[in-house]
């Protein structure tokens, strides 16, 4: 699952999305980012050094490659430690997006209409004590997500594609490699299959992905040594795969340094260049911000967002483009997510209600108080960010480009909606205007303004609202049927550049991010239906013109009410060259950085 | 002295067993499920149950606390099968968060709050008990109306804003002490590098406990000179240096005593507000960021050390007590 508060950068000072666990992955083509490449042409890449990133969080959400799901973490530990099946091309622009072979020597090999997979692995490959990667460690690594009590938060594509029967409650029957089950290493043991010599993995799938390889990009389906695994506690010191081994990782920092058993000459991505490379955890978010505009240390990166009140003193208040004291080492750009609050269909079941709060909702005041179109980004149109270049058009539902779209909110149509709803669902119409509607945020330092802003807001409409603020195990609770609320703010990125890592999870049963509970829905049958005829497609062009027409079929029924395409902003120390933005993982290419 | 010592460190250990059960008790009756909290993004009610039994969090809040004392004299173990391992004693509880045992967390933290909070309580009983000596002695006059602005100032600056206001123009503006990205190294290893990373620190904590025992002291001294004993080694013909030196300080020191163990012991359960501006991964950090995780076993030993601390300081300083003051006699 991938998943993400919708507040970012200027609705909330946190800038990193910790507890939510988010992959980011965008896009084909780079329509909407300006500047990707900051300085990757300003000066020769150089060996040595070392590259500091600083991080505000007392540490990452996981380093473990089967737990690992937020763009940026996934953008370090694969940039640096995990080394996967395939990988993304670390090249700025569209470019970024390619795949190219990483541990395999190719992009993966469909065949029975991609429902079976074949990944041929390179020779010369090692983890760092000089083992040599096998087809069985890759399989073994994949069947640690199968073990869901210890090895959360990770992508769980294994669980959903792997031709492993289900058990009643549509779980795997494979429970991971930690419990002994003979039946169920079986199941596995037939899905995933190696080749006599240990050099070619087959996954064998209960149904057809067209870019299952895509998901070959992550952890979840990489290496990993059975007699190194210790469960959970493989998260504080995984082994590496890549150029970068973990030195120590401490409360102080994660720190690299060169894993010797790693050989350029078998890996065709990465090109490391500093000599140590120390992410530094729990610095205060101000002192972050000084240090990168003292330039105390150049050769440092914020690996978080400048806070939203020094915006200004990185960019021009007026252009949004970097001053010129940080020119080259600044980035102001879009980042792969959208916003929205997610109707719980179950307890607001009426159209016109839902309806009604989307009309009366102040985008405007929103957006502007998260910092403004320069800095925050624009108002969304439906669940498919724009940079999914290829599935992306403004449904004209929602947002711009809609007929009754106002940004500071079209109270009189909120209204009319309201006298319907009356009369068509008088007890939603009660509860959207005498008892209140409750929605679910997370405890956030933005909380208290942006609470005023909404309710009365909504109030203009004669809609009553109360806030659910939950200060701990967010998605947790809003993901328990049991414990959501009428609506949950909540956020989404593409895992990678095709809405089916969007309108699947987002709105089928199964998708793992069904905030929605839209099952119940008239339209669901039907919108499930073209979902599955959407996921066999393998059309690209064909399938990206399915996406669009259900991300429309989502919004007119408002499943959820949509709020921004967020931006990012990015800094780093002037010795610091090759910042660039990967589109793929939604930040800059770490792997690329060098110390001048 | 030796009785009086049993005596104490045997209710020491009924105070903590106390206060532990306490702590238990809260933590447990929040209203969170810590094994919904366990399990990551992809809760589903089955997997809560699952880990609920897993873990342990089915059994009677006895049951638990039982197995939360054992596992502090006996170690304790987690997970079946291939994901097994054993924290070992004293083991505080496992962090599902972390990954790590909780020992092991609360050991890598505590030197690191040790270090400050030993540093700061030097810096404040010299400049504060110093000031508020001076204060005393030449009452009235400009070190009197100095330390009163000293106290003024440092009473009313919050510490958070003495920090940055030290971190960002003596660090990283006017580069006075070299930024360092170093958070803690020992003063064994590096003493240097460990002065540079821990003066700012304990600046911030002196200035603002300094003008509190300034004031403190200033009134004590006072109060104890004008008491009649004092005012018989004046007429003895002792020299003012020594009345206030032997006379005066001894008396006053005790009631300092007190107050110093007893913050002391506040700092040792972890200075939040410091550890986090100057990026120390201390005990206060661990406690902040675990109950901003809900991360139960980490917030439960964090709140029972600090407990505990503040239980021995109290016994340390009774000791203190017979040492400093020879009237006081310990039996």
């Amino acid at each position: 699952m991938n998943s993400k508060p919708v507040e970012r950068k200027g609705t909330m000072r946190r800038r990193v999305l910790a507890a939510a666990a988010v992959s980011a992955l965008m896009a084909g083509v780079l329509t909407s980012v300006g500047g990707t490449a900051a300085n990757a042409a300003s000066s020769k890449p150089q060996r040595g050094g070392t590259l500091f990133l600083l991080e505000h969080n007392p540490k990452l959400d996981h380093i473990d490659p089967n737990r690992i799901y937020t763009g940026r973490d996934l953008d370090f530990m694969n940039s640096f430690v995990t080394r996967t099946l395939v990988a993304y091309r670390p090249v700025p622009g569209a470019a970024g997006t390619l795949l190219a072979p990483d541990l395999a020597t190719n992009t993966g090999i469909p065949s029975n209409d991609a429902k079976v997979w074949k990944f041929i692995l390179r020779p010369g490959t090692t983890f760092e004590d000089g083992h040599a990667i096998t087809c069985a460690d890759v399989a073994y690594g994949t069947s640690r997500s199968f073990a869901t009590d210890l090895i959360t938060d990770g992508p769980t594509y294994a669980l959903q594609w792997l031709d492993i029967p289900k058990d009643s409650n549509g779980d795997s029957i494979y429970k991971g490699p930690y419990k002994s089950d003979p039946v169920g290493q079986a199941a596995y043991d037939k899905a995933v299959t190696c080749s006599k010599n240990n050099r070619i993995i087959t996954f064998n799938l209960n149904t057809s992905v067209a870019d299952f390889n895509y998901f070959a990009t992550y952890g979840a389906i990489s290496p990993v040594q059975k007699s190194k695994d210790n469960g959970d506690q493989y998260d504080v010191r995984p082994q590496s795969t890549g150029p970068y081994k973990i030195l120590s990782n401490t409360k102080q920092a994660l720190i690299l340094v060169r894993n010797s058993k790693w050989k350029q000459a078998t890996d065709k991505v990465r090109t490391p260049y500093p000599d140590r490379v120390e992410l530094r955890f729990g610095l205060d978010e101000q002192v972050i911000d000084q240090l990168i505009l003292n330039n105390s240390i150049p050769g440092a990166v914020n690996f978080d967002a400048p806070l939203p009140s020094n915006l200004t003193k990185f960019f021009d208040a007026s252009t949004g483009e970097p001053l010129p004291s940080m020119k080259g080492r600044a980035l102001n750009v879009s980042d792969p997510y959208a916003r929205y609050y997610a109707f719980n269909l179950k307890k607001m079941p009426c159209l016109e209600v839902r309806e009604a709060l989307y009309y009366s909702r102040d985008a405007k005041a929103n957006l502007d108080y998260a910092g403004g179109p320069l800095f925050a980004g624009r108002y969304a149109t439906g669940v498919i960010s724009p940079l999914l270049a290829t599935d992306f058009a403004p449904t004209k539902v929602a947002g711009p480009g809609s007929a009754d779209f106002m940004p500071s909110g079209n109270v009189d149509k909120a209204k009319a909606l309201l006298e319907q709803a009356k009369t068509v669902c008088p007890a939603e119409y009660k509860h959207a205007t005498q008892d209140g509607i409750v929605i679910d945020v997370r405890q956030g330092k933005t909380l208290q303004d942006t609470i005023p802003i909404n309710t009365q807001a909504w109030a203009r409409a004669g809609i009553k609202v109360s806030f659910n603020i939950i200060k701990s195990g967010y998605y947790p609770t809003v993901m328990n049927p049991a414990k959501q609320s009428d609506l949950s703010i909540a956020g989404w990125g593409a895992d990678w550049a095709n809405a089916s890592t969007v309108l699947p999870q987002l709105f089928i049963d199964n998708g793992g991010f069904d905030l929605s509970q839209n099952t119940a829905d008239p339209t669901y049958p039907a919108f499930a239906k073209a979902v599955a005829v959407a996921m066999k497609t393998t059309n690209r062009q064909d399938q990206a013109k399915m996406w669009k027409a259900l991300d429309v079929a989502a919004m007119k029924r408002f499943w959820v009410l949509p709020t921004i395409f967020g931006k990012t902003q990015l800094v780093w120390g002037s010795a610091v060259g090759g910042g660039f933005f990967w589109v793929p993982q939604g930040e800059p290419a770490y792997g690329k950085m060098w110390v001048k | 002295m030796i009785g009086y010592v049993t005596r104490r460190l045997l209710f020491t250990a009924v105070i903590l067993l106390l206060v532990s059960m306490a702590v238990y008790a809260i933590f447990t009756f929040l209203p969170f499920d810590p094994a919904a909290l366990t399990c990551g993004k992809n809760c589903r009610p089955a997997l809560i149950e699952q880990n609920r039994i897993r873990l342990g969090y089915d059994k009677s809040i006895y049951v638990q606390y039982w197995y939360f004392l054992r596992g502090i004299f006996v170690g304790r173990s987690y997970g079946t099968g291939g994901a097994a391992f054993v924290c070992g004693a004293p083991s505080f509880g496992y962090s599902f968060r972390q990954n790590q045992c909780v020992t092991s967390l609360l050991t890598q933290a505590l030197p690191v709050t040790l270090s400050l909070a030993v540093g700061a309580l030097i810096f404040w009983l010299v400049i504060g008990v110093g000031l508020g000596v001076l204060a005393a002695r030449f009452k009235g006059r400009w070190p009197d109306t100095s330390s009163s602005a000293f106290v003024l100032i440092g009473t009313s600056l919050p510490t958070f804003v003495t920090g940055l206001i030290l971190l960002v123009f003596v660090k990283i503006k006017w580069n006075l002490i070299p930024f360092t990205l170093d958070t803690y190294t020992s003063i064994f290893d590096n003493p240097l590098e460990f002065l540079k990373i821990f003066i700012l620190p304990w600046i911030t904590l002196a200035v603002a406990f300094a003008a509190i025992y300034t004031r403190f002291t200033r009134a004590t001294v006072l109060e104890t000179l004008s008491e009649d004993y004092i005012r018989t080694a004046r007429a003895k013909g002792l020299s003012e240096k020594v009345v206030l030196r032997k006379h005066t300080l001894r008396a006053a020191l005790a009631p300092i005593t007190t107050l110093a163990g007893l913050d002391f012991a506040g700092l040792l359960g972890g200075a939040i507000l410091t550890e986090t501006i100057f990026n120390l991964p201390g005990l206060g950090r661990l406690a902040l960021s675990s109950v901003t995780d809900f991360d139960l076993p980490i917030v439960v030993a964090t709140t029972l050390f600090a407990a505990g601390i503040v239980v021995i300081m109290n016994l340390i300083v009774d000791l203190l007590y017979a040492v400093i003051d020879p009237r006081v006699r310990i039996a």
